[in-house]
């Protein structure tokens, strides 16, 4: 079985300060540390599991930069056998622009695979919508927030998608088909340092975003970046234990949360 | 790797009969070592129970080393990807922001907001003596205290220092006993260009875990590596530090096996306190080169094991309270963070030595 897997490199911004430069034109992340998007690391790992225990091959494919070459690497250690990078030097943040490149990409290069797998969504822009209007371009089947993949036959896999209010839908989809994969699936493994370094020796091929741009027009424009509107800060109540508590008593009865 | 020095091994024991986990855990290192030697399979989640407290290599009569044969068992299940979950994410957090907690690298110098006077880069500073945080006294509440303590017992002493705030990476001395020698690597490559690059002459380290690996695993650095209770040990003898009260609760002192069984620093911490007192602190039973490890170390701050003994964090407190003591102090934050829960639980306090001297000088 061939397996496609699209990984991407995205800024790690937990906990914190984000910038927003000029007039709104973009986001610092200049000074921020980068790693490979979380749901696509599960996704490497379903990929890599499913050829171990039937045979094939996963390649990994990211779009972005030079430094994208990164996540490349890290999949490759977890298993896959090669990493194609889709170079462009500009940030596709529109997922339809990203997914007509892809599609424009895999449809030139003649790329042969079973099945797609992405992750549900990225840490960075959460669209959760790259898969799904790539699997639309390529007319194939498509199954979102899949939970597990219970049954892999020839033609088809047998998956469970999960479903708002902890339900789970089990369904088959025929091959080929696209699946977006949700974190929680599996338990990725650890790639240690020396098994990246290892992984670099495997060649990583590199194809212009540009020759495969023609009609990836984006639907969403950037206007501009701003900051979330400041709330009024909380009121501290002042006093001894016994009056903090009265007057935190009568609020309480005010806004009704005490009759 | 140590896979040849296991041979050397006659199974006398001594390994066993001095590890702070035999007896009460599955951890058996004399087995582990026999295993290794006949080359029998070691269950995977055994490695892990090690403190990397060091005492089986210290005393072994043959020198198996066998806190190194834990390493390279740590080392194989690391390659392979195999290792538990809250390991897992320790060293990745270390990777993508160089220390283990996943904590924004921008915030490193976060913890110098709790001091009255300006702490400059060490590019700033005439003399280049660095004062290394380390990762836990960065960003946990509770041992932020410690870095802002000591700067203020060298800022009283009016000796010039700097940090490298947000340059700063983990000193790597947790990662290498977890087994990622190439993360390990890469850390100490990044901070070694950085100590290169600013000229660092002096390095003071707040934990015992940074300055043992930066004594002993970070090749000839030419650069003099201190504890800090070395370093206000001497100011104190200069009278360059004054203390201008006493400490007058009763104190037991308890040695962080970095800092005492591995490093030989035993009186240093001992002085202060003696000093603050006015007389010698309490002592444990098992104390100096026989003390009794907190089970902090080695990557067991970030390995969940199962409680169904009594930890030695609690049999510290037990026979602290069974001595009179009113205080733990020690001088690791590792020890701090492994002995607080325990004494809070029994009315006890636990103190880093520098908490206590800032309250004296």
């Amino acid at each position: 079985m061939e397996i496609v897997v699209f990984t991407k490199r995205v800024p790690v911004t937990q906990e914190e300060e984000l910038r927003i430069l000029g007039d709104g034109q973009s986001v610092d992340l200049s000074k921020l540390p980068h790693r490979m998007n979380d749901w696509d690391n599960y996704a490497v790992e379903e990929a890599v599991k499913l050829i171990e225990k039937g045979g094939g091959g996963v390649t990994s494919v990211a779009i972005g930069d030079s430094e994208s070459d990164e996540v490349l690497r890290r999949a490759i250690a977890m298993g896959a056998r090669d990493g194609f990078l889709l170079e462009a030097n500009e940030v596709l943040q529109d997922p339809f622009a990203r997914a007509t490149l892809t599609y424009n990409f895999l449809k030139k290069e003649n790329m042969p695979f079973d099945a797609i797998f992405t992750g549900v969504q990225a840490e960075d822009e959460q669209f959760a919508c790259f898969g799904g209007i790539l699997a639309a371009l390529l007319k194939i089947p498509y199954a979102a927030q899949v939970i597990g993949i219970d049954a892999v036959e020839k033609d088809h896999f047998v998956v469970r998608r999960e479903l708002e209010g902890g339900l789970q839908e089990r369904v088959k989809v025929s091959l080929p088909c696209l699946l977006s994969i949700q974190s929680g699936i599996n338990e990725p493994r650890y790639v240690s340092i020396m098994g990246v370094r290892k992984a670099s020796k495997v060649e990583r091929k590199v194809f212009k975003a540009s020759n495969y741009t023609d009609s990836g027009k984006s639907l969403v424009e950037i206007t501009k970046w701003v900051y979330p509107p400041k709330k009024e800060g909380a009121a501290m109540l002042a006093g001894d234990v016994g009056e903090i508590c009265s007057k935190l008593f009568a609020i309480l009865k005010e806004k009704g949360v005490y009759q | 790797m140590n896979s040849e020095r296991v041979l050397a091994c006659m199974q006398c024991g001594k390994c066993t009969g001095s590890c702070p986990e035999a007896g009460k855990t599955p951890f058996n290192i004399r087995m582990i070592v026999r295993k290794k030697q006949f080359q029998r399979a070691i269950e995977e989640d055994l490695p892990w129970y090690c403190t990397s407290c060091s005492t089986c290599t210290i005393r072994c009569p043959r020198d198996v080393k066998p806190s190194e044969v834990i390493i390279d068992l740590r080392s194989a299940l690391i390659e392979d990807g195999r290792i538990p979950a809250s390991i897992q994410k320790a060293l990745e957090s270390t990777f993508v922001q160089k220390n283990p907690w996943g904590k924004p690298r921008s915030k490193r110098a976060e913890w110098t907001g709790k001091v009255d006077f300006e702490i400059p880069h060490i590019s700033e500073t005439k003399e280049r003596r660095l004062l290394f945080t380390c990762c836990i006294q960065a960003y946990d509440p509770r041992c932020m205290v410690i870095p802002a303590n000591v700067s203020r017992l060298l800022h009283s002493a009016g000796m010039e220092f700097g940090i490298l705030g947000e340059e700063e990476a983990c000193c790597g001395n947790e990662i290498r006993r977890m087994g990622e020698a190439g993360l390990f690597e890469e850390l100490r490559e990044e901070n070694l260009a950085n100590f290169k690059e600013y000229g660092v002459n002096e390095i003071i380290t707040l934990s015992p875990h940074c300055m043992n690996t930066f004594r002993k695993e970070y090749g000839d650095l030419g650069i003099r590596v201190s504890h800090y209770s070395e370093v206000v040990q001497g100011l104190l003898e200069r009278g360059a530090v004054k203390l201008e009260s006493r400490y007058e609760k009763k104190v037991v002192y308890h040695d962080p096996c970095f800092l005492g069984k591995q490093n030989a620093i035993f009186d240093e911490p001992r002085t202060l306190l003696a000093k603050a007192l006015g007389t010698n602190s309490l002592e444990f039973s098992r104390m100096r080169d026989n003390s009794l490890c907190c089970e902090g170390g080695g990557g067991r701050m970030f390995f969940d094991v199962e409680t169904t003994y009594q930890r030695n964090s609690e049999s510290r407190v037990k026979e602290a309270l069974e001595m009179g003591a009113e205080v733990i102090a020690t001088s690791c934050p590792f020890c701090v963070m492994n002995l607080e829960d325990p004494a809070t639980e029994k009315g006890l306090s636990v103190k880093e030595v520098s908490e206590i001297l800032v309250e004296v000088i």
